[in-house]
């Protein structure tokens, strides 16, 4: 027993050293980049990247299921966006709500026969509309398939141009974002077949007929604490790993892809729980198969805003999908691990998340019971117990300011002072109690995939115009 | 008393930990730190910049015209920047005569004198910045200097160099440019080259002409794909040679400048690379007879609609949507083909780009409702009904919901007569015209 305590609490010293050591390398290759990616935007006018004839078009594929009260307004900010040659897809996934009759009243849709090739498998279309006053509009109206990817193979069997976009409709996009994220693809259009962008929280900014007025932070905690998390995941996560070409996550909600690459992989997998990951894996997959030298970027300024949660049970429900999401592509792609012929993502990639994101929750679980069982029976000095904790909290609390000060050195967007000390706040606060919430929805979401229970559960929305009404 | 560091190393295995507990800690006083002074240095820095600009604006004209004295401003980095900084934004937006006299204080008052040092005398980063604002400055004066940065070693001090002489948009910079590429395939992205080129050879694309016969097969696609992107009926002739070129990208060029040039000679060459093996070649003619506007362009492009590329198809039926006039000629000869997927693709196109609606609206105007009437009804016959069904169920006015029910009635087709009964159940208010049928005859009875 004594062993066994002495082992589990020294691989959780180390597991938890490791993790937080690689994070801290990644913050500062991030510090890095970040400098390096400000100092040539420098260079770039963006007037100039609009008005060059050499700009590729890129297809908006925005599914939408229930979406009522965000549709309009959303389609009408990415119709606005900055970029001159764009075609706009939303894809009614089965909406039961007046989704549809929204957007026939709004856009003034007329059904067309538009005349596609169905390459990515998804649910029966039931018509696709054109717009009467809005030409770069498609409107594609499906049977509910249950799933995002079944709605974005839908947009993308009908999308005419050679990169796709894929976000949500309860996203806004920035202006320029569009020609922002196109940067490196323009600068190697022949390596550079993805790129995502960074998502950033819209609770608790000011929105006004679909654009975003002003940044400001959520009220709620749990919000704020979303906030740190996606700084975190994408300045420090998506910006380190994209450094190493080992990025396996674009996020669904803001990514560009080659239109060709999409369709040739099969487009997004129906099933897939998590299909944003699960269609960068197998993009890796495919394009590593084939000796296809690649790179799949992640760039740091072209913002997309979103709701997240604004409740702890839709939170807890997003988290356990997320996991089940990640459980299903890394299993399905096992085959992939500790490959040569898949390079580093194979040996390091696949590996990291297997251990650092799929077994964290059980890991974390089985440290705090033996961690407790072993300072309670005396196996470890109480002093060792104390000050391993502290290690714990403050080792993680000084990455979580790295991504504050990584957002202060760099993009800057929350301005007010109060915001930025909030933010300092909780990324002391973050550890308790809901990093322990964190854990057990993760855990949830394990035993919800072992079940086989992969159902989708909707996110309570509050929408874009009472984002600061309704605090 | 004993030292701290007895104490500590009295922790045994415990002291390591403790090292790493104040390392993080002190980590999170020092990243603290820093947010908190930066954001107070940011604070004042910005005050003082903008109280600096707007004296500076407040007295523009006066510092361009030398009543505020040069010392006032020069000797302070700030100022000298922010001159610079509003000079320059100045020179992009001015008219002819506005940039003479701009150019004039920029060269009089050694702003340029001094980033054409700094950019012969600094590395790295200053040398970049110099570069920068000489593109943005557009004299012939810093042509040589940016040509010499070509030659540095960092890459990025290069791509500085290429698109600061694009910027400049000067003809004498595309010769640096175009040296550079020749001198083999350039570490710098294709496009940015593309995109300096532009820029420069506007004016006189032809230019372009002698390299391009010069380059090797790598370079000639990327300096005809500048050329593609305008040209003249001058120089009609040599891109006629270049359509017969090796290189598949050069003949796609080739055609995209034809489309440009707009030369009677060129709808023949195009016809030629409607047949091109390579479908992009196809493809770019068929975008280029799109640009001519061309009425003998029609028999050839009814030609490509059924080529076996599905792009070249679907490029192929937007540009004949475009000859609204011609289109019941056109649809005429697309269903002639008798290839459904050319028939499909023509008439989704039209669909797209709103032609049917007009057309549908057109019943309800005598002198346009006869033509109108022909190609909807091509258009019944061709299977392409869900539009005029959607005008028989929705439309606003009663006189096209019934015009378009006598030709879904005349069409024959007994799949849409069930539709028919529709109306009159899906808008009962709106009813001020009974639609009967007989047959398949559709009458038109105002009920009393």
């Amino acid at each position: 027993m004594r062993l066994f305590l002495n082992v589990s609490n020294d691989t959780l010293f180390f597991y938890y050293l490791i993790s937080n050591l690689v994070y801290f390398v990644l913050l500062l290759i991030s510090l890095v980049n970040s400098a390096a990616h400000q100092r040539r935007l420098g260079s770039v006018r963006l007037e100039r990247t609009r008005l060059s004839p050499l700009i590729p078009p890129v297809s908006l594929i925005v599914p939408a299921h229930n979406e009522e009260r965000t549709i309009v307004e959303a389609t009408e900010s990415f119709l606005t966006l900055d970029y001159p040659e764009l075609e706009v897809i939303v894809v009614n996934d089965g909406s039961i709500d007046d989704t549809m009759a929204r957007l026939r009243q709004h856009f003034k849709l007329l059904a067309t026969d538009l005349v596609y090739v169905t390459e990515a498998p998804c649910k029966p279309v039931r018509a696709v509309y054109m717009s009467t006053i809005q030409p770069k509009l498609l409107v594609v109206d499906k049977e509910a398939g249950g799933s995002k990817a079944d709605a974005v193979n839908a947009g993308l069997n009908v999308a005419s141009s050679p990169y796709i976009c894929v976000l949500d409709a309860d996203s806004i996009l920035e202006k320029d974002a569009l020609l922002r994220i196109m940067v490196p693809i323009q600068n190697d259009p022949r390596q550079v077949v993805a790129a995502g962008g960074i998502v950033r929280v819209l609770n608790g900014a000011r929105v006004s007929q679909g654009q975003l007025q002003e940044v400001r932070l959520a009220k709620q905690w749990f919000e704020v604490i979303q906030v740190i998390e996606y700084l975190r995941a994408f300045l420090i996560g998506r910006e380190g790993w994209a450094n190493f070409n080992l990025l396996l996550i674009i996020s669904g909600a803001f990514g560009v892809f080659r239109r060709d690459l999409v369709r040739q992989v099969g487009g997004y997998r129906p099933d897939a729980i998590g299909e944003d990951i699960d269609l960068v894996v197998r993009l890796h997959r495919h394009l590593q198969e084939n000796d296809k030298e690649y790179r799949i970027h992640f760039v740091p300024d072209p913002v997309c805003w979103t709701e997240v949660p604004s409740d702890l049970r839709s939170l807890a429900r997003q988290r356990a999908r997320w996991q089940k999401g990640s459980i299903d592509v890394l299993w399905r792609n096992r085959d992939m691990l500790f490959r040569s012929r898949y390079g580093a993502i194979g040996w390091l990639g696949l590996p990291y998340h297997w251990i650092f994101e799929v077994f964290a929750p059980m890991i974390e679980i089985i440290g705090y019971t033996t961690i407790i069982i072993a300072a309670v029976l005396g196996v470890m000095s109480r002093q060792y117990f104390f000050l391993f904790l502290l290690f714990g909290y403050a080792f993680a609390t000084l990455i979580s300011i790295g991504a504050v000060l990584l957002e202060e050195v760099t993009y800057r967007r929350y301005n007010d002072w109060r915001d930025v000390s909030r933010l300092v706040l909780y990324c002391f606060l973050e550890h308790f109690p809901y990093r322990q919430l964190h854990m057990i929805w993760r855990l949830q979401g394990i035993w919800q995939y072992m079940r086989g229970d992969i159902a989708w559960r909707p996110m309570k929305r509050i929408g874009f115009e009472s984002q600061r009404s309704a605090r | 008393m004993p030292s701290v560091f007895s104490l500590v190393s009295r922790l045994a295995p415990s002291r390591y930990v403790l090292w790493a507990v104040l390392l993080s800690a002190a980590g999170i006083g020092l990243l603290l730190g820093f947010i908190l002074l930066r954001r107070v240095y940011r604070h004042r820095y910005f005050q003082r910049l903008n109280r600096r600009m707007a004296f500076l604006r407040n007295n523009w004209e006066g510092v361009t015209q030398g009543i505020v004295p040069t010392e006032s401003w020069w000797s302070k980095t700030l100022d000298r920047e922010m001159v610079e900084s509003i000079l320059l934004d100045q020179l992009e937006n001015a008219n002819p005569t506005e940039a003479d006299r701009l150019t004039k204080f920029l060269r009089s008052s050694g702003l340029l004198d001094r980033r054409l040092f700094e950019a012969r005398k600094y590395r790295g980063g200053r040398r970049r910045n110099a570069l920068l604002s000489l593109g943005r400055m557009r004299v012939p004066e810093v042509i040589p200097v940016l040509s010499e940065a070509l030659e540095d070693p960092d890459g990025e001090t290069r791509l500085i160099a290429i698109r600061s002489l694009g910027r400049t948009g000067l003809l004498e910079a595309a010769e640096p440019i175009v040296q550079y590429v020749l001198r083999g395939l350039p570490d710098v992205a294709a496009t940015t080259v593309q995109n300096a080129l532009l820029r420069c050879c506007q004016e006189r694309p032809a230019i372009l002409l002698p390299y391009i016969a010069r380059a090797d097969d790598a370079v000639r696609p990327l300096l005809a794909r500048v050329l593609g992107e305008f040209a003249s009926a001058d120089i009609a002739d040599d891109l006629i040679l270049l359509t017969t070129d090796k290189v598949a990208e050069v003949r796609a060029s080739a055609a995209r400048s034809l489309g440009f040039s707009k030369s009677a000679v060129a709808i023949g060459a195009l016809a030629r690379l409607i047949e091109d093996p390579d479908w992009f070649v196809r493809l770019r003619a068929v975008a280029a007879m799109g640009q001519m506007n061309d009425p003998r362009a029609i028999p050839p492009l009814v030609a490509a609609l059924c080529d076996e590329n599905r792009l070249v198809r679907l490029r192929t039926a937007e540009v004949l949507s475009r000859f609204e006039r011609q289109l019941p000629e056109i649809l005429r000869a697309v269903m002639l083909t008798r290839d459904e997927y050319a028939l499909q693709a023509f008439i989704s196109q039209i669909e797209r780009v709103g032609a049917i609606p007009k057309l549908i609206n057109a019943l309800g105007d005598a002198a346009k409702q006869s033509e109108a009437r022909k190609v909807l009804m091509n258009l019944l016959k061709s299977g392409a009904h869900r539009m005029l069904l959607d005008a028989l169920a929705h439309h606003p006015v009663g006189r096209i919901r019934a015009a378009v029910a006598r030709l879904v009635a005349q069409s024959d087709d007994e799949r849409l007569l069930p539709q028919l009964d529709e109306p009159r159940a899906a808008q009962p208010s709106e009813e001020q015209e009974v639609i009967q049928l007989h047959g398949h005859e559709a009458q038109k009875k105002v009920p009393v």
